[in-house]
């Protein structure tokens, strides 16, 4: 019976975490983000005539496309720099009594505490700004909000293993990457819009109602809007959206469950594609 | 110790190992000899279960490897034939972090790291190493959880005379060990100095597999070990 360690797991998630933490595109990642996260604050008080910060729902509304951007693409980057890193660092791990899926999954945790600890510190330092100058109005918000773009990071993740473990060779995997990069942030709502035109009434709503399903960076923006109080400005639609959905906590959820569905399934396929192949 | 029975392996149209079948006996040092791409590495790296094969079995300890890779993997240590390790990290978290997967204790590892000369070395990064440097902290990697079978693939292929004659005295001391040794060479001395036997790869199939006692007592009174390798790999297959 092939039973996992977690002792193991942890251990291999410690040494990936070590590895990125200590490399220099987690820390520009780091300042970067933390800087936009800041700085889009600012930019939102000056645009909208007001003096002082905004407060924490209006910021996460800011902060939303910045998030739905850069968060996938850096984790798509970091997860095929990890997976398909060199020959001989990989043989030698892999040859060790440890099971493949034990690799698997410590590398993606090492990856994701690396990357959740970047964006974390951005999110924090941004945080403590505007909450000394508006108070703690909208912070659980700001708490939830946190943690979809996480998630939004760990589903990215989990598509770049997909993409590495599925080719062999490092340069297909970055653009197969890249290409999932613009599929999900700009092409998706594209093509969905266009489908949709094709078809009338309930049975275009029926697709569009879906096609958020297919999409992790459209959950999670439809997930955040709701979180901030923001769905009004889908309108009607975004009435409709959540009366389809059931109402918020009942649309969070099922935002939320399907976005572990998107960790789930790839993972479980990386995982026997891995079994499959060869090191 | 361990038992490779028709292996056979394929990558899309083209067959890297051919019906290759061997054993090696406990506290035998095996020497697998061949130009490049004739199957040495990816008999080396099915051994240790990197390398799926399309056909036939290997029992390491009578553990099938790939239904008990775990297991079978607890008994070996393997240097790959390129060993890289992550540039920023130091030469003791390396160390480390390889004895944590074997439940080997930082104090152990220290101990290991100071035995093979890295005073002065441990707690710098990798990035600051020479390639043999690296080499050297391979094989103190491998030799740290003490298996009782080493997989070596090329060792000396990055060494300087210096680093080949250290890994020769290793290896010299892990036979005396009664340690199992497969390691892959093209120094055809080095087979005859280190190895009880040699195992002879021409295009995926076994040329030879010949007791270096054997090949004293015969080929080696009249030739040397080089014209016994040519006699098996053939001029030809360089002049391809």
């Amino acid at each position: 019976m092939n039973t996992m360690n977690l002792l193991l797991i942890t251990r291999i998630a410690r040494q990936e975490l070590l590895v990125n933490i200590r490399n220099k595109w987690t820390i520009i990642f780091a300042v970067v983000f933390g800087v936009l996260i800041v700085g889009i604050s600012y930019i939102g008080i000056v645009a909208e005539g007001f003096s002082g910060m905004q407060n924490f729902t209006r910021t996460s509304a800011s902060m939303l496309n910045l998030v739905l951007y850069i968060v996938p693409l850096v984790s798509l980057i970091m997860g095929t720099l990890s997976f398909t890193g060199d020959r001989g660092t990989t043989e030698l791990l892999f040859s060790q009594p440890v099971f493949r899926a034990e690799v698997l999954l410590g590398k993606v945790l090492g990856l994701f505490f690396s990357l959740s600890l970047s964006m974390i510190i951005g999110f924090v330092v941004a945080g403590g700004i505007i909450s000394s100058v508006t108070g703690g109005e909208g912070l659980l918000q700001y708490a939830m909000f946190v943690i979809l773009s996480l998630l939004l990071a760990l589903v990215f993740l989990v598509v770049a293993v997909l993409i590495s473990t599925t080719n062999n060779r490092t340069s297909r995997s970055f653009g197969i990457s890249l290409f999932a990069w613009f599929f999900f942030v700009l092409f998706y709502d594209l093509i969905v819009l266009g489908v949709s035109l094709l078809f009338k009434g309930q049975t275009a709503n029926i697709i569009l109602f879906l096609s958020l399903f297919g999409n992790p960076v459209d959950m999670v923006r439809v997930a955040s809007l709701i979180i901030l109080d923001n769905v009004t400005i889908f309108g009607a639609a975004g009435a409709a959206l959540l009366r389809f959905l059931g109402g918020s906590g009942l649309s969070i959820t099922l935002l939320t469950g399907s976005l572990l569905l998107w960790i789930g399934i790839p993972l479980v396929i990386a995982r026997r594609m891995l079994n499959k192949q060869d090191i | 110790m361990i038992s490779v029975q028709h292996l056979t392996k394929q990558y899309g149209k083209f067959t890297a190992v051919n019906d290759v079948s061997f054993d090696v006996k406990q506290g035998e040092v095996f020497a697998f000899l061949g130009p490049n791409g004739s199957g040495k590495t990816t008999t080396l790296k099915s051994i240790v279960g990197l390398c799926l094969p399309t056909h036939g079995t290997i029992l390491v300890n009578n553990l099938d490897v790939r239904k008990r890779s775990k297991e079978a993997k607890n008994l070996i240590s393997y240097l790959p034939q390129r060993v890289i390790f992550p540039e920023t990290l130091t030469a003791r978290e390396v160390v480390r972090f390889y004895g944590s997967l074997r439940n080997i204790s930082r104090s152990a590892a220290d101990e290991a790291l100071a035995n093979a000369g890295f005073n002065g070395f441990s707690d710098k990064p990798v990035n600051e190493f020479s390639g043999g440097m690296i080499q050297r902290l391979g094989m103190t990697v491998i030799s740290l959880p003490d298996s009782p079978i080493l997989l070596l693939d090329e060792p000396t292929a990055n060494l300087d005379p210096q680093g080949v004659k250290q890994f020769r005295d290793f290896i010299l001391q892990q036979k005396e060990k009664g340690k199992t040794i497969i390691f892959s060479t093209h120094l055809l001395a080095e087979a005859e100095q280190l190895a009880d036997r040699v195992a002879i790869f021409v295009s995926g199939k076994l040329g030879a597999l010949e007791s270096i006692d054997d090949l004293r007592t015969t080929f080696l009174k009249t030739g040397t070990i080089e014209d016994l390798y040519l006699h098996y790999v053939g001029s030809s297959h360089y002049e391809k």
